[in-house]
Parts: structure tokens; C-alpha cells; sequence
């Protein structure tokens, strides 16, 4: 009976050491789980380099100078008084695309051309030209108002666009660049002639203020063209903008936008193709910065943004859809139409045609490499039933130097020679009856927008599909509202629609799925038909 | 011990025991469920990242996915030491022998309630099939998963050195492996159901222990050709021409011999000094003749020239019914004192007696000789009883010390002299050895042999 007892009670040791063994492993991944879970949920601070918190402010005081203290009649005097000082500055902003709009690019095909505002096709308000006048008073100059404007006259420089301080300097919206000489209104806001003496007298280092007035203002209003510079960046929260975020960070455009003798880091691929100069995350965040290193190894393929803007237009609605082609509507009484939707945004203007808006909208994603290629005055379309791509970014799953990034893509459908194969670049705003906004022809404003540019008309014309990639950089989420792994690893993800690459949980072998499961059901079907004739037998003998 | 004649004979009619075997080892039993526990985990979790369905959540599950496939690496890099290690992996090597018939089994023989083809022992725990399958699933599905799986959390294309064009290939492989390890899981399963009892053979992937069927003489051979691989006493055999063809590990320890090889092929004689020579050829001839010899007193001649002595036994050894050599035991007893000495002169029917006890004491195993010393006629009297029933009251104290000292010492014991009461309460005398009997490093019992030495005069 000992015996027994104790080889029993040996029985049950052996079984509690087995199962302490067994169990030490589980306990080892329990623990590394934990501790894995637990970096990820510390929100350290964020590692950043490269970036100066410290601002030092000038100790200059402005109102000293007597040159400052003249009657100032006209802008350009400021200018000139600026430079009396700032001695060859205007050298550097005249070498700047602010002031020259365009620069040396190289195209797709080899081809080394000027390009920029003044000759690159948009599928907005189409393209500068004869509009001049009217997109210009986004330059930081005074007065071009035709193609002739002198871009040496170093007079014309606006300095105070940038560098006020006060808020009181504004351009007035129509007025190529100049503000209102006397009280004016336009729209629902009323301008008035700055007070140059204290405009000038209280200059600075640029801040959102500045940039914001035009850059968030592209397309002809808040947050038109980009979607993710708006109005909403002046006093944004972190889930607006985690850098700009007022309580937080609290940074400015320039605190990325790094400047230096007048040029600025960041180029955008809508007017600028060569890939150098340009902005990254990476400046500030660089290395293996998330805890979860299957995330840092994602930014070999993807960039930042791809998940951390994870929409955008997150306040004031963007335009996603602009149709030329639906414009020219009247009543029946023979009036223009502009129809709103419920939340004020205009849907149909009759000089403009259809609009669609969006906000929080999911970007699309495409591979970029950081070359861009534009639409420029003359280039042929190759294939009138396919989209034209007006901004072509490129690159592939297959390209060493391509990721995935987040754009907007703008839609339209805009007018282009059915003869040439080119885009037309009509004649749209005036105050003449040639002015499409105003006659509603479209041949008469071609033909005079065309002859404008320089290029051919042929009379003939019809409407083509049109997209603009526009990659978002700003309206950075917070970490907590970066995208999750489940929105591009499933089968209706984000990334759904990129392809020539194999991506788990979205893609799959249906060849060797099914086999796979058949394989199943068949070793299922296998088991249930042994054991049914397993059953069967046994009853026959019994 | 290839082709180890040892010329027992059971007299019970042969039948079928239930012998519970320890046929599954620790780490065996770990590996296979932490394994089982690693790959379910891994289907899980791998289904939930090819997009099957969500339980986790995707990050969640990739995290769990890795530090599974990790912990499964190392378990696998343990498992293929151990198997190297402790020669498990024998147990998989394919054989060709009865994989019909097993499948023959499978297909048709289960239904009519025949017998399996193959039998479960601790030395082949796999029927045929089993090996194949298991073989295949341990160089080719695990390999298989475990390289793409690396490549699949490695690949980053293009910055690699070895371009395979992202992941397709490898996702494709690592998925179609994940649904052939579930149809194998399946299988598996439903197969456990086809042995002859599946509690039992479940429950001895947990403790170890199985009951398994043993014929009686296959298990006796065993417990004979380990026990004589692993004695104290030397054994040998010689052919018909007296010549040496195999020696264990003891007789060669007891000749001061380095290498086998050195004795094999030679003839008997070289073991013997001149004097001693004509003894040992007419003890051969007497056995070639058919005679069994018990107890013989000599000298040996050892190989480094020095001399030992011991006791012999030889029996002849039989193929087909015709003596085709001799073998026996040899007992050292050189350093038994000289008055001693001049007994084993005397000593007679010393065939070596085999017996096996267990770690509590009880006899696992006997051999004939055994049963003729203890006036036994039966094993089944003799197994599963405790070894106090084969001393007098006075001599168990001496044999509790022996039996102590092998197995919780692990000492082993020779020229012991011990006193026996044999069934029909008569005594006699022997000399015996004792040596621990290991599994895995660990003691489970003790054997050895014993020299009939009753017919001595002690006084002489």
C-alpha cells in the first residue's frame, strides 16, 4: 500500500513539474507580449531632429529708421526702402518661384522647359493667361496684370506680403497684386489702403498669417485646391493638425518650410517636377521611430503621410469635382443659376458648370518616386477616351525610390481641341463679352484665350476627363488617429485599387485558396466517410 | 548484440500481455503539445493576416503571429537537437516494410475489425505510415513554413540581395502550407480515433505511459540483449571453430581490452595462459558436443599480460536445431580472498541466471536459468512480485542494501555471495551482479546475473 501511495503521490510531482515546464515558455511570450503592448501604449515624446525650438526675435526696432517714416503714396516705395537696408535681397526672392512662378524643369520625355503657373494647365480655373490679372493678386508682386509684366523690375517686389506682422496689409482679390488704394468691398469684406508707415515699421520672419492668405486661399477659396491647407491651420487643434496644433506644438508653415536667403525647402509636384529640395517628414523624424518595427519597416514602401493623414479637408470643404461641361445654364427667364447645397457650397454656377465638395475625405494612393510631369501649354493627348492626367507622378511598386503616398485627386472635365489634341485654355474672366464667365461661348473665349497664349485654335471642341494627383503633406493626424493596419490589410482596404504587389490580408491565390480548402473538405469528407463505414461495420458485427 | 542467440525457452504458451511502457518522453511530450498549441495559435492568427476573418485585430495578430513563429523556431531547433541527440529520429526513417499493408488496414482491414499490421513498442512508436507522414511533415511542411515565413517577415523588396519580386510566391506558399498543416491536423486527429485504444493513446502523449501489447519472448529478448549489453558480467560467443565472434562491453573491461575489434576473429585461446589452455579447449569441446557448463573456475589471460580470475558458464548455441558455437558469462572474482578462492573450484552449475527488478522492487524479469536456481516453474510466479520473497528473513536486510545501493546510488555490485530461498523453501547459494537499469539518465531499476554456487564447500 506504501508503495503504491508514494508512487502515486510521485505520479502527481511528475505532473506539476510537466506542467510548470510546459508552462514557462507561455509565461516568457505573455511577458514579451506585454512589454511589447506597453511601449506602444507610452506616449513618449517624439524623437525629433533637426529642428530649433528656440526662436529668437529680432532685436531691431523697425520704427527707428527714418526712411520708414516717409509718406509712402504707393507700395513699391516700401520696397525701396526696404532694399536700402536689406541691400540684394530682392536678388534672392527674384531667383525665388514666389516671385518667377515657374522654374527649370525637366520633363518626362528629357525635354528641359520653363514651367509654372504661367504655362502649366490646371483643371480648376484652367490656367493663368488672360486671368493674370486676377491670379496674380496671390504674387508677391505688384502689378502683373498682362504677359508682359517685367519679372526684373525689382520695384514690383512685395516684401510686406510676407514679412508684416500687424495683419493690416491686404491684396486686394482683383487687383494683380497691389492692395486697394481706397476703401473698397469685394465679396462680403471690405478693404482698406494699409497704413504703410506701421506696416513697415513692424516687420518679421513669416508665419501662417502670411502663407495662409494665398496658400490656403488656392483655386479661388478656402481650401479649394489642396484640401489640406485651409483656414482651419490659423487655430487648429492636434486632430486638425498635430504640428500646428495651437495648444500643442503650435509650429508654423516655416518651421518645416526652413528658409534661407530666401528659398524655401518644399516644392509642390503641381507646378514643380524635378525631384530635389523637396520636403519629407524624414527631416525631423528620422530612423526607427515606431516601437513596432513591422511599422518602421513599412516606411521603406510607404511614406508617412500614408498614415498619418488619414483624411483630410477636415474642416472647410474642399472641391473634389469641378465640369466644365455643364456650364452655360440659364433659367427660364434666362438668368445665370448658381444652386447651393446644404451646407452653402455653390454645386452649380452657370459661368463655371458643375462642383462637388467633400470633407474628411479618404485620400487616394498612388506610387511616387518624387518626378512629377505637368500638363504644359500644347502638349498633344495621346488617347481622348481615357482620363487625362494633368499631373503625372510617377512611379511603381517596381521602383526602388517610389512609396505610397496620399493624394487628392481633383476630377474635371474641361474643354480641349478636338482638331490639335490640346488642351484649350479659353478666355474665362472679364469684364467683356469675349469672357466665357460673362458671354457663355465657348468658341469666341477660346479662340481669344488661345490667341492669348500663342497657340492654336481650330475651332473644333469638346470636353475630356481630366485628373490632378495633389499629394497631401499637412493636416497631420495624431498618432492615436493614424490609420490601422486593417484599413489597407483587407480586401476592400484603402490600397485596394494599387497593384503588382502581393499584400496580406488583401490579396490572395484563389488557385491555391480553393485548393487549400477543397484540401480540407476533401480530408473532412475523407474522415466522415471512413468513419461512417467504420460505424456501419462495427453495427453488422455486433 | 546483432544476432545475440540466447537459447531460452519459454515454457509458458506464448500470449499476448498488456505491458504499460513508457514509450513518450519528457521533451517528446512538451515539444508535441507546445508544437500543437504553436501551429493551432499560428493558423489562427496567420488566417486573421491573409484576411479570413478578424479576431484579434490585425496588428495584434501579426504580433502574436511572429513571437508564435518564433517561439516554434527555437522549440524546432531544440526538438531537431534532441532527436539527433537521443537517436529518436530512427523513429522516423521511412521503411518500406508493411506500408501496404497499414494502408491495406486503412482501407479495407479496419471495417472488418482485423487486427492492426504493426505493433507499438517504445522502440517503434510509429506504424509505417505514421513515419512517412510524420517524416514528411517534419522536413517538409515545417521547413517549408518556417523558410517562408522568415522571407515573408524579412522580404523587403527591392532592398535585397536575392530578388524574388516581393511576396507573392512566398504568401502563396506560406498559405498553402497553413491549409495542408489543417488537413493534416484533421487527419491527425481522426487517426487517433483508429487506434486500438485512443484514451490510452491520447493520455500517453501526457504521461508518457501506454499500455502496449507485448509478446512475452519478444520482451524477454529485449530485457536479455539489453541486460547483456549493459551487465557487469561479460559475455561472449565463439563459433565452432573457437573462434571469438562477439564480446559485450564488460567482457572487454574485464580483458583490459580498448577495442573491440582487436578480440573479434580471433581464436578463443589467446585469452587463456599456456597452463590454462587445455582447460579451456576441453570445455569447448564438451559444449560443442551439447553439454551446458556452470560455474568453472579459471584464470584469464588479459591483454595489457596481467591475469584475472573468474567463473565461467557456456551453453552451446543452436541454428536450425545443429550446435553452431558456444556462449556464456564470465563473473570476475579476483579480488575475492583466497580461502574464497579455492571454493569456486568447486563451484557447478553455474549458468547465469538473469533477473530484472524495477525501482519499487518488483521482478519485471527472469531468465530460465533463474527459475531452475529458484526451483520455479513458472515466470508468472516469479514477475510482479517483490524481491524480499527470494531471501530468508536474515538476508533481506543485506538484499535491501544491495538494491538501495544500485538504484539510489547507481553503484554497481559484483562478486556479491547471497543465500536464496527458493520456491520450495530450500536455500542456496549464488554469486551475483547488479547493475542500475537506465532510461533517459534516470534509474528505473536494476538486473544482473547470478552463479549457482550452492554445491561448494565452504569449509574446504
Amino acid at each position: 500500500m506504501m508503495q503504491k501511495k508514494r508512487w502515486i503521490k510521485r505520479k502527481y510531482t511528475k505532473f506539476i513539474i510537466f506542467l510548470i515546464i510546459s508552462s514557462i515558455p507561455w509565461f516568457i511570450i505573455f511577458l514579451v507580449t506585454k512589454t511589447i503592448e506597453t511601449q506602444n501604449n507610452t506616449h513618449s515624446d517624439v524623437k525629433i531632429l533637426n529642428y530649433d525650438t528656440l526662436k529668437v526675435k529680432s532685436p531691431v526696432n523697425h520704427t527707428d529708421f527714418e526712411i520708414l517714416k516717409q509718406k509712402f503714396t504707393d507700395p513699391s516705395q516700401v520696397t525701396e526702402a526696404c532694399l536700402t537696408c536689406h541691400n540684394q535681397r530682392h536678388k534672392e526672392v527674384m531667383g525665388n518661384a514666389h516671385w518667377a512662378w515657374g522654374r527649370e524643369n525637366i520633363r518626362e520625355n528629357g525635354d528641359t522647359v520653363f514651367s509654372g503657373k504661367n504655362n502649366i494647365v490646371n483643371n480648376f480655373c484652367i490656367a493663368t493667361n488672360t486671368n493674370s490679372w486676377k491670379c496674380t493678386s496671390c504674387h508677391i508682386g505688384y502689378g502683373w496684370d498682362n504677359k508682359d509684366f517685367d519679372l526684373k523690375d525689382y520695384k514690383r517686389i512685395d516684401c510686406l506680403a510676407c514679412h508684416d506682422t500687424t495683419g493690416a496689409y491686404e491684396k486686394e482679390p482683383l487687383g494683380a497684386g497691389y492692395p486697394v488704394k481706397e476703401k473698397q468691398n469685394f465679396a462680403d469684406k471690405t478693404y482698406f489702403p494699409p497704413d504703410y508707415n506701421f506696416v513697415a515699421t513692424h516687420v518679421g520672419k513669416p508665419d501662417i498669417d502670411n502663407c495662409g492668405k494665398c496658400h490656403f486661399f488656392g483655386g479661388g477659396g478656402n481650401n479649394v485646391k489642396h484640401g489640406d491647407l485651409s483656414s482651419d491651420l490659423y487655430h487648429a487643434d492636434k486632430y486638425m493638425d498635430v504640428h500646428m496644433d495651437e495648444s500643442g506644438n503650435d509650429m508654423t508653415c516655416t518651421d518645416c518650410h526652413e528658409t534661407k536667403n530666401h528659398v524655401m525647402k518644399g516644392k509642390l509636384v503641381s507646378v514643380s517636377d524635378m525631384s530635389h529640395d523637396r520636403l519629407s517628414c524624414e527631416k525631423c523624424h528620422e530612423g526607427d521611430i515606431h516601437s513596432n518595427n513591422v511599422l518602421n519597416r513599412h516606411s521603406q514602401k510607404i511614406a508617412c503621410q500614408t498614415c498619418h493623414i488619414p483624411e483630410y479637408a477636415k474642416g472647410i470643404p474642399t472641391k473634389l469635382e469641378w465640369n466644365w461641361g455643364d456650364a452655360g445654364k440659364l433659367d427660364k427667364s434666362g438668368h445665370k443659376i448658381t444652386e447651393k447645397d446644404s451646407m452653402g457650397n455653390v454645386i452649380y454656377a452657370t459661368p463655371k458648370g458643375t462642383f462637388k465638395w467633400g470633407t474628411h475625405v479618404i485620400p487616394e494612393y498612388i506610387w511616387f518616386n518624387g518626378k512629377a510631369d505637368q500638363y504644359v501649354y500644347g502638349d498633344k493627348i495621346e488617347d481622348t477616351t481615357k482620363v487625362l492626367q494633368m499631373i503625372k507622378l510617377a512611379g511603381s511598386y517596381d521602383d526602388p525610390n517610389a512609396k505610397i503616398i496620399p493624394v487628392k485627386i481633383h476630377r474635371g472635365t474641361q474643354i480641349f481641341d478636338t482638331e490639335n489634341m490640346t488642351l484649350i485654355i479659353p478666355h474665362i474672366y472679364g469684364h467683356d463679352s469675349t469672357a466665357y464667365s460673362e458671354g457663355l461661348n465657348w468658341d469666341i473665349a477660346s479662340k481669344k484665350g488661345m490667341e492669348y497664349a500663342g497657340l492654336p485654335y481650330s475651332g473644333k471642341y469638346s470636353f475630356i476627363k481630366t485628373e490632378a494627383a495633389w499629394p497631401l503633406n499637412h493636416m497631420v493626424s495624431p498618432a492615436e488617429n493614424a490609420l490601422q493596419c486593417i484599413d489597407c490589410h483587407s480586401k476592400d482596404g484603402r490600397l485596394a485599387n494599387l497593384d503588382g504587389f502581393y499584400m496580406p490580408g488583401r490579396d490572395n491565390n484563389n488557385f491555391f485558396d480553393t485548393l487549400g480548402i477543397l484540401f480540407i473538405i476533401a480530408s473532412f469528407l475523407g474522415v466522415l466517410v471512413h468513419s461512417i463505414i467504420r460505424i456501419k461495420k462495427k453495427k453488422n458485427i455486433i | 548484440m546483432e544476432g545475440l542467440h540466447i537459447t531460452d525457452k519459454i515454457q509458458t504458451p506464448r500470449e499476448i500481455i498488456m505491458r504499460k511502457t513508457y514509450i513518450y518522453k519528457g521533451f517528446e511530450r512538451f515539444w508535441h503539445w507546445s508544437q500543437a498549441v504553436l501551429i493551432i495559435f499560428l493558423i489562427i492568427t496567420g488566417f486573421e493576416v491573409h484576411g479570413s476573418y478578424i479576431i484579434f485585430g490585425y496588428e495584434t495578430a501579426v504580433l502574436y503571429h511572429d513571437i508564435a513563429a518564433w517561439s516554434l523556431i527555437i522549440l524546432v531547433v531544440f526538438a531537431i537537437f534532441w532527436h539527433f541527440v537521443t537517436g529518436e529520429y530512427k523513429q522516423y526513417l521511412p521503411s518500406t516494410k508493411l506500408v501496404k499493408a497499414q494502408f491495406k488496414y486503412y482501407i479495407s482491414g479496419i471495417f472488418s475489425g482485423a487486427p492492426h499490421p504493426t505493433k507499438k513498442s517504445s522502440y517503434t512508436k510509429f506504424n509505417p505510415l505514421q513515419r512517412l507522414t510524420y517524416l514528411g511533415f517534419k522536413v517538409f511542411i515545417i521547413p517549408i513554413q518556417i523558410i517562408s515565413g522568415l522571407l515573408y517577415m524579412y522580404y523587403m523588396y527591392p532592398e535585397n540581395p536575392i530578388h524574388i519580386g516581393g511576396l507573392d510566391i512566398t504568401a502563396v506558399l506560406h498559405t498553402f502550407g497553413a491549409f495542408v498543416l489543417i488537413a493534416f491536423l484533421i487527419a491527425h486527429l481522426y487517426l487517433l480515433t483508429t487506434s486500438e485504444h485512443p484514451k490510452a493513446a491520447f493520455n500517453a502523449m501526457i504521461h508518457g505511459w501506454e499500455e502496449l501489447e507485448k509478446d512475452p519472448e519478444e520482451e524477454h529478448k529485449e530485457h536479455m540483449q539489453s541486460a547483456v549489453d549493459k551487465a557487469v558480467a561479460g559475455y561472449y560467443r565463439v563459433d565452432i571453430n573457437g573462434i571469438l565472434i562477439d564480446v559485450n562491453e564488460a567482457w572487454l573491461n574485464l580483458y583490459k581490452c580498448s577495442d573491440k575489434n582487436k578480440i573479434l576473429g580471433k581464436h578463443s585461446s589467446v585469452t587463456r595462459n599456456e597452463k590454462n589452455q587445455k582447460q579451456l579447449s576441453e570445455v569447448i569441446d564438451r559444449v560443442l558436443n551439447g553439454e551446458s557448463l556452470r560455474g568453472i573456475y579459471t584464470e584469464r589471460r588479459c591483454f595489457d599480460g596481467t591475469s584475472g580470475k573468474h567463473i565461467l558458464s557456456m551453453n552451446p548455441t543452436y541454428e536450425r536445431g545443429k550446435i553452431i558455437g558456444a556462449e556464456g558469462f564470465i563473473i570476475d572474482i579476483s579480488d575475492v580472498s583466497s580461502v574464497q578462492e579455492q571454493m569456486y573450484h568447486s563451484v557447478r552449475n553455474s549458468e547465469a541466471g538473469y533477473y530484472k527488478i524495477d525501482m519499487n522492487g518488483y521482478y519485471v524479469d527472469v531468465n530460465d536459468a533463474w527459475l531452475r536456481l529458484y526451483k520455479c516453474d513458472d515466470r508468472s510466479n516469479i514477475i510482479d512480485k517483490h524481491y524480499s520473497i527470494s531471501r530468508n528473513e536474515n538476508d533481506i536486510k543485506r538484499i535491501d542494501e544491495i538494491f538501495n545501493l544500485v538504484t539510489k546510488q547507481g553503484q554497481t555490485i559484483s562478486s556479491e555471495i547471497a543465500t536464496r530461498r527458493c520456491k520450495d523453501g530450500s536455500t542456496g547459494k549464488h554469486i551475483l551482479s547488479a547493475n542500475p537499469v537506465y532510461d533517459c539518465e534516470k534509474i528505473v531499476g536494476l538486473e544482473g546475473f547470478i552463479l549457482d554456487i550452492s554445491d561448494l564447500d565452504i569449509n574446504a
